[in-house]
C-alpha cells in the first residue's frame, strides 16, 4: 500500500448506485463541465492536483472472455480518484467545509451516503468504501498544486523581462526588474521534501 | 465524455484480473508483489516513458458493501486499476510506453486476462483501449501546460528565489548585466527529469484516518 508520494495523496473511492440514479448523476457532470462558474470551488481548494469521476454501468464492466466470468450485478458504481497535497483528514475536513453542496450532488445517488455535513460520518463513509493505492507515481513529488501555478506564473514572468532586458538602460531595466519583483512575490517559495505524517 | 481537460488527458483502465485456483500465489498478489518493487523516482516506468504527469495502480479486489439496506454484492474478477494524467493523445501514450518499458507492462499487466504483451504495439494499445473506462467528470489544477513545461517552470523558479534574494540592492547597471548573464545561464542548464526529486520512503503511509 502506498497512497503517498512525495507531497501528493492517491485516494480511490468506489460507491453502488441504483441504476436508475446513474442518469441523474450523469446530468449533474454534465452541467458542471459546462458552465465553469460551478467549478469555482473546486478550483478555489487549490491543493487537488488532478481528480475525477467515473460512472461504471453495471454491465460495463471490461469483459475480455477467455475464461472470464461475466460480472452480475445490480447497482452500477460511482468510481472516484483523487490527486491532493495534505493528509487524508485535511483533505475531507476541506471537502465537507468548502464543497458540502457540491459533494451531496455527486453522492446523494450513492446507497447509504450520509451527506458531508456533519463531518463525521461523511468520513465513516469515504473511509469504508475507500481502497488503497498499490503503486503511485508523480513527475514532481516536492511540488504542490499551488506550486505547479506559481511556478508557470514566475516562468512567464521571467520570460518576458529576459525579452526586453538587453534593450533597456540601466534605470529602465530597474524599473522593470522591480515590476518583475513585485508580480512574483507572492509566488515564491522553495518546493522541498513533504512532512511525514503518521 | 470527459478524458480530457485542457491539453491532459485522464485515462481509467480497468484490466480483468487471471482467476487461476492453481496458481499459486494468485495474480493479484504476483501483481501486488512486483508494484511493491517497482521504483517510483526516475527509473519509474512513468518516468521513462514520456508524458505521465501522475499515475497510480492499484489491485480493486471487489466492490464494497455499505450496509443495509443496501444489497450486498461482489465481483467475479479482480481488476487492475491504472489512472493516468499526461500529455497528448492516448494512442501516442500508449505506444511510448510500449516503446519505452515492455517488461515492466509484461511483468505488470501479464496477470490479466488476454494480454496480448508490449512487443506488439498495436495488440497492446488496442488491448488497453478494450479495458478503457470513459471519465465521466475530470478535473485538472493546470491543464494547459506540458510536463517538460512543469518541470521547466519549477526548475526556474526555485533559481529566481535564490537571484532575487542574492541581488537585493545592487546597483541598475550591475543587476542588469547579472540578471542577462543568469537568463543565459539558466537556459543551459539540464532540468531535473520527470521523478528525479523523489524522496525515499521506506515507511509505507497514507492510510485512511490520517
Amino acid at each position: 500500500m502506498s497512497n503517498i508520494n512525495g507531497k501528493v495523496y492517491a485516494m480511490n473511492a468506489i460507491t453502488p448506485m441504483k441504476p436508475w440514479k446513474t442518469w441523474i448523476l450523469r446530468g449533474f457532470f454534465v452541467v458542471l463541465g459546462r458552465v465553469k462558474p460551478l467549478q469555482q470551488d473546486l478550483i478555489n481548494l487549490s491543493f487537488i492536483e488532478f481528480a475525477r469521476w467515473v460512472v461504471l454501468p453495471r454491465k460495463r464492466f471490461p469483459y475480455l472472455g477467455n475464461g472470464q466470468k461475466r460480472e452480475e450485478l445490480q447497482y452500477d458504481y460511482l468510481l472516484f480518484f483523487s490527486n491532493f497535497n495534505g493528509t487524508w483528514n485535511q483533505y475531507i475536513d476541506a471537502f465537507s467545509a468548502v464543497l458540502s453542496r457540491g459533494l451531496n450532488l455527486i453522492w446523494r445517488w450513492s446507497e447509504k451516503f450520509p451527506g458531508s455535513v456533519p463531518v463525521t460520518p461523511f468520513k465513516t463513509y469515504i473511509a469504508r468504501v475507500q481502497f488503497d493505492t498499490d503503486y503511485y507515481y508523480t513527475a514532481y513529488p516536492r511540488a504542490t498544486a499551488n506550486d505547479l501555478k506559481s511556478a508557470h506564473i514566475v516562468q512567464a514572468s521571467l520570460d518576458t523581462l529576459s525579452q526586453h532586458a538587453q534593450d533597456y538602460t540601466p534605470a529602465q531595466f530597474a524599473e522593470a526588474y522591480l515590476r518583475f519583483v513585485i508580480q512574483v512575490q507572492a509566488h515564491l517559495g522553495e518546493t522541498g521534501e513533504a512532512p511525514v505524517v503518521f | 465524455m470527459a478524458n480530457k481537460s485542457g491539453s491532459v488527458y485522464g485515462l481509467t483502465i480497468l484490466s480483468p484480473i487471471i482467476d487461476d485456483e492453481m496458481a499459486t500465489p494468485s495474480h493479484d498478489l504476483q501483481i501486488r508483489a512486483y508494484l511493491a518493487t517497482l521504483a517510483t523516482d526516475d527509473k519509474s516506468p512513468f518516468a521513462l516513458a514520456p508524458g505521465t504527469h501522475l499515475a497510480r495502480l492499484v489491485v480493486m479486489d471487489d466492490v464494497i458493501y455499505v450496509g443495509m439496506p443496501a444489497c450486498e454484492e461482489h465481483l467475479k474478477s479482480k481488476y487492475l486499476v491504472l489512472e493516468s494524467n499526461f500529455d497528448g493523445e492516448l494512442d501516442n501514450y500508449l505506444g511510448g510506453l510500449a516503446d519505452t518499458v515492455p517488461q515492466q507492462l509484461d511483468a505488470i499487466w501479464g496477470h490479466c486476462v488476454a494480454y496480448p504483451g508490449a512487443a506488439n504495439r498495436q495488440a497492446f494499445i488496442d488491448y488497453m483501449k478494450a479495458c478503457q473506462l470513459d471519465t465521466t467528470f475530470y478535473f485538472a489544477a493546470v491543464n494547459d501546460k506540458s510536463l517538460p513545461d512543469t518541470l521547466r517552470a519549477l526548475h526556474t523558479r526555485s533559481a529566481v528565489v535564490d537571484f532575487i534574494a542574492d541581488h537585493q540592492g545592487m546597483a541598475p547597471a550591475r543587476l542588469q548585466a547579472e540578471f542577462i548573464q543568469f537568463v543565459a545561464e539558466l537556459r543551459l542548464e539540464p532540468i531535473p527529469g520527470p521523478g528525479a526529486m523523489a524522496i525515499p520512503r521506506d515507511i509505507k503511509t497514507g492510510g485512511k484516518d490520517e
